[in-house]
């Protein structure tokens, strides 16, 4: 390919390029090598007692001494992180309907209604996405755990997610009912469709597409919480995998191998999903950034 | 059609429908009325409610107290005899017929193991008094131990500690308590009565006077809507009126004030009119709320009240230990807030010299901005450089970097912090490994703040850079060739097409994502909580995660909700600030 006069050669570039490829994706394939290794070492290779050069290098080469898929199968068998997945799963699944639903019914009220307290409504919500995370939690711990005895169950922690998820949710869903011309609606109540068939029957299947965008990222987000979830299931067979990985490695306990087989296992779904959402998550956030 | 035409058209803008109905002076006034009716309500409502509750509790510990001197009494008749022998029993008798609230009474000697008197049912199986202890009555004989054992630890340490009588409630409402008597000094037995609890008298006040204070504001007002014309005067008077009963009824102080204040709000909501025009607008747009009412309530009942309760919190002493006491008992005011701001002990002197005090909140909030500095800038260096890369015309493999470089953005981040946690570690870490092979000296990440810093910046500049690199890089494709080419045709340099064509564009992408990626990073909760964990000595502590450890690893409730308020305020200020700013440079542009 010839280039045209004035631009820059591309050598350089590729070799930028190649550098940050390598700085992004050697900790993603640290952990596959820890994962494969069948041990449960952080190190990848155990060095000998005055180590070489070669050796050294052998040790940050991110390929496992011997492939072994022990410490996927062991995870999943003997540790109890299928019932933390299962809990994980439990609350994200339960939170996107919850959320969603109470996200698209309020987001399309401020769509089309105008109404007392609709302005308020929305700065409200904006500005909730500013209280500190501790602020909240030490009332919701004392709300949830000792007042309503929800502590170490799915019930605590989805109601928590699903409210904390509303006001993005609704600021998304408000977005794309907004591009959705009033005309049809109008035409509908022409025809003497009542408010709530209009929404159901004529809304909600146009906003499909946003609609699953907005569920998608609230149950990324509820698979992917940590603090809510460490402080709140305090029973270690109601942790979640988020708590359950860092259980494997926090405090005393150095079980990498297992760390890095359930790492594996619990961000492939998500680290997909991210991928093909992401354009929907920059636009939606700089637009309510830009609007905010 | 059952259901009302929905207003898809914006009938008015955004306001509440005011109505300008003439000021119809009947109804204003009763209003006003009305209104102090309910605040009174209200607080006095609550002072009795409070004061009753009070009272009931006052009055079980003196019931308690006033068995205690009856048994008290019943020790020292035996005593008087020497605690044991003949004597005793009909001396108690004679004392038990002037004491009608006891029901039985004991008397036991430990010394000679006997039960001395007794009028219980039970004691009378064995045989009647005097006589020895049987086996099965083991439990009194350890009581009379215990008691003794109390009395001599207390006179050899001066205490009052160690509990010199016994009280149990029977669930009759009856109490038992036993109390020990002293034959030259020493602890020979004791006596125990079963009493009907003297009842005190109540001293919780009456309800008529509670119903007067409720009343007596309303019947004024009432009566001076026949004089008082204007309903200004007669709001004004409402308020007085109002503040007066509150005070007149408050028998303590420390709660009167909140509960004022609730009531005088009640009564401008209802009084000044708004309680009516809140509720017509509730009955015109139902539809509406209808709609938002899931989301409200659930933000309602898990966000916001969750958020005031803790500013509430923020002025109280409330730990693990008094967690279950009212706050209005553990109310300290703005103390929590004066010991955070004014805790200037920045340094200590410590016999290894001057040395910065980690714990500080100034040196705490320094961290947290430079954290977010360091993190921002690099991000945006970073992604910007990358984006410009590869926003290259004609560039290979273009898509498949793109989707490489995206990748430490999907991963959850706090997978991403415990993987950087491993790679720094000091032994086994593939980082050191790197550092070795240069010839350098394995580092020992977590022990100093300097490099516990690298290795927290580190772990967040890989996950935070490529949002800026996408932003960017979204930007840079808007904009059309033909500025460049134009720019080219004039002379313009790289760099001068640089300033004055791809920076105006990015500006109004970039601007927002900063703003976020600032918030973002203050907050950044994760990555500091599980790769440095404020080691070493919490000087890598970000106010957030320093908020976290005061409440659940201090348990100190109410100082870490005053904390969490700070950080609260500072991004408010913040964004504020932002704000204004955003709208300044637009309104430039």
């Amino acid at each position: 390919m010839k280039r045209a006069a004035g631009e820059v050669p591309h050598f350089p570039l590729h070799l930028l390029l190649l550098v940050f490829v390598v700085i992004t994706t050697y900790p993603i394939l640290w952990v596959f090598t820890i994962a494969f290794s069948g041990k449960q070492s952080l190190a990848i290779v155990n060095l000998p007692a005055n180590p070489s050069v070669q050796d050294r290098l052998r040790a940050i080469t991110p390929w496992p001494e011997e492939v072994s898929a022990s410490n996927f199968v062991s995870v999943v068998q003997d540790q109890p992180f299928a019932r933390w997945v299962l809990n994980s799963t439990i609350v994200a699944a339960a939170t996107t309907v919850v959320g969603v639903f109470m996200a698209c019914t309020a987001a399309y009220a401020f769509s089309r209604f105008r109404f007392p307290g609709r302005r308020a409504g929305l700065m409200s919500f904006l500005v909730s996405q500013m209280f500190p995370g501790t602020l909240t939690l030490i009332p919701l711990y004392i709300i949830l755990v000792q007042w309503l005895g929800l502590g170490s169950s799915w019930i605590g922690l989805i109601l928590i997610y699903a409210c904390t998820a509303i006001p993005f949710c609704v600021w998304m869903l408000k977005g794309y009912f907004d591009t959705i011309p009033r005309e049809l609606e109008e035409s509908a109540l022409m025809d003497g469709a009542s408010s709530a068939r209009i929404f159901y029957q004529i809304v909600l299947p146009l906003a499909k597409p946003a609609v699953a965008v907005t569920a998608l990222f609230a149950f990324m987000t509820a698979w992917n919480e940590f603090i809510l979830a460490a402080t709140f299931m305090d029973k270690e067979e109601m942790y979640t995998a988020p708590v359950g990985l860092r259980f494997f490695v926090g405090g005393f306990s150095q079980q990498w191998g297992y760390f890095a087989a359930g790492s594996i296992l619990v961000a492939i779904p998500v680290v997909i999903l991210f991928m093909y959402l992401q354009k929907y998550l920059v636009s939606g956030l700089t637009a309510g950034a830009v609007k905010g | 059609m059952a259901s009302p035409a929905p207003q898809l058209e914006p009938a008015h803008d955004g306001t509440p429908s005011r109505t300008p109905a003439p000021p119809r002076r009947a109804s204003g006034a009763g209003r006003i009325a009305v209104g102090v009716l309910l605040a009174a309500l209200l607080a006095v409502g609550v002072m009795h409610w409070l004061d009753v509750r009070r009272s009931a509790s006052r009055s079980q510990g003196a019931e308690a107290e006033a068995t205690i001197v009856v048994a008290r009494a019943a020790a020292d008749v035996a005593a008087k005899l020497g605690g044991e022998g003949e004597g005793i029993a009909p001396a108690m008798t004679a004392w038990a017929q002037s004491q009608p609230s006891v029901k039985a009474y004991r008397v036991i000697n430990i010394d000679s193991r006997s039960l001395e008197a007794s009028t219980f049912p039970a004691d009378q199986q064995e045989g009647a008094p005097p006589r020895r202890l049987a086996r099965p009555e083991k439990p009194l004989y350890d009581l009379g131990q215990t008691l003794r054992t109390n009395v001599e630890t207390n006179a050899e340490e001066q205490t009052t500690g160690n509990p010199e009588f016994t009280v149990e409630r029977q669930a009759s409402g009856d109490v038992l308590v036993a109390a020990p008597f002293k034959v030259d000094g020493a602890v020979t037995g004791f006596a125990q009565i079963l009493a009907t609890p003297v009842a005190p008298k109540s001293t919780a006040p009456p309800l008529w006077r509670a119903l007067a204070f409720i009343a007596a504001p309303f019947l004024v007002v009432l009566g001076l809507t026949f004089f008082v014309r204007n309903n200004t005067i007669l709001f004004i008077a409402g308020l007085v009126l109002l503040l007066a009963t509150i005070w007149l009824h408050a028998t303590e102080k420390g709660a009167s004030y909140g509960l004022a204040t609730a009531a005088v709000l009640l009564f401008v909501f209802v009084g000044g009119g708004y309680a009516g025009r809140t509720s017509s607008a509730l009955l015109e747009h139902r539809q509406a709320y209808w709609y938002i009412a899931p989301a409200i309530i659930g933000m309602l009942l898990l966000v916001f009240f969750p958020f005031f309760y803790g500013i509430i919190l923020s002025f109280t002493r409330q730990n693990i230990y008094t967690a279950n006491q009212p706050l209005t008992e553990l109310w300290i005011g703005a103390k929590n807030y004066v010991d955070i701001i004014t805790d200037v002990n920045i340094f200590r002197n410590t016999p290894a010299g001057r040395q910065i005090n980690y714990g500080n909140f100034y040196w705490t909030l320094f961290f947290t901005i430079l954290w977010t500095v360091a993190n921002v800038a690099i991000g945006v260096a970073v992604g910007l450089v990358l984006a410009l890369v590869l926003n290259t015309k004609n560039l290979r493999f273009k898509a498949l970097y793109r989707v490489l470089l995206i990748l430490p953005w999907a991963v959850p981040n706090y997978i991403t912090a415990l993987i950087w946690k491993g790679m720094f570690h000091q032994q086994f870490g593939v980082i050191n490994q790197v550092i070795q092979i240069f010839g350098g000296d394995p580092i020992s990440w977590f022990e100093k703040p300097a490099t516990s810093f690298a290795a927290v910046v580190t772990t967040n500049g890989w996950l935070s850079f490529p949002f800026m690199m996408v932003v960017s890089l979204g930007a840079l494709q808007s904009i059309p060739g033909d500025l460049y080419e134009a720019a080219r045709v004039d002379g313009a340099t790289r760099w001068q097409q640089f300033r004055s064509i791809t920076l105006p564009s990015l500006k109004p992408a970039l601007i927002p994502a900063i703003i976020l990626s600032v918030v973002w990073t203050f907050n950044m909760f994760n990555i500091i909580y599980l790769v440095s964990a404020g080691e070493p000595a919490g000087s890598t502590e970000i106010l957030i995660t320093q908020a976290y450890k005061i409440a659940f690893e201090q348990y100190r409730y109410g100082y870490a909700a005053a904390y969490s308020t700070v950080i609260f305020a500072i991004l408010l200020i913040y964004g504020i600030f932002q704000n204004r700013a955003t709208r300044a440079t637009e309104s430039i542009a």
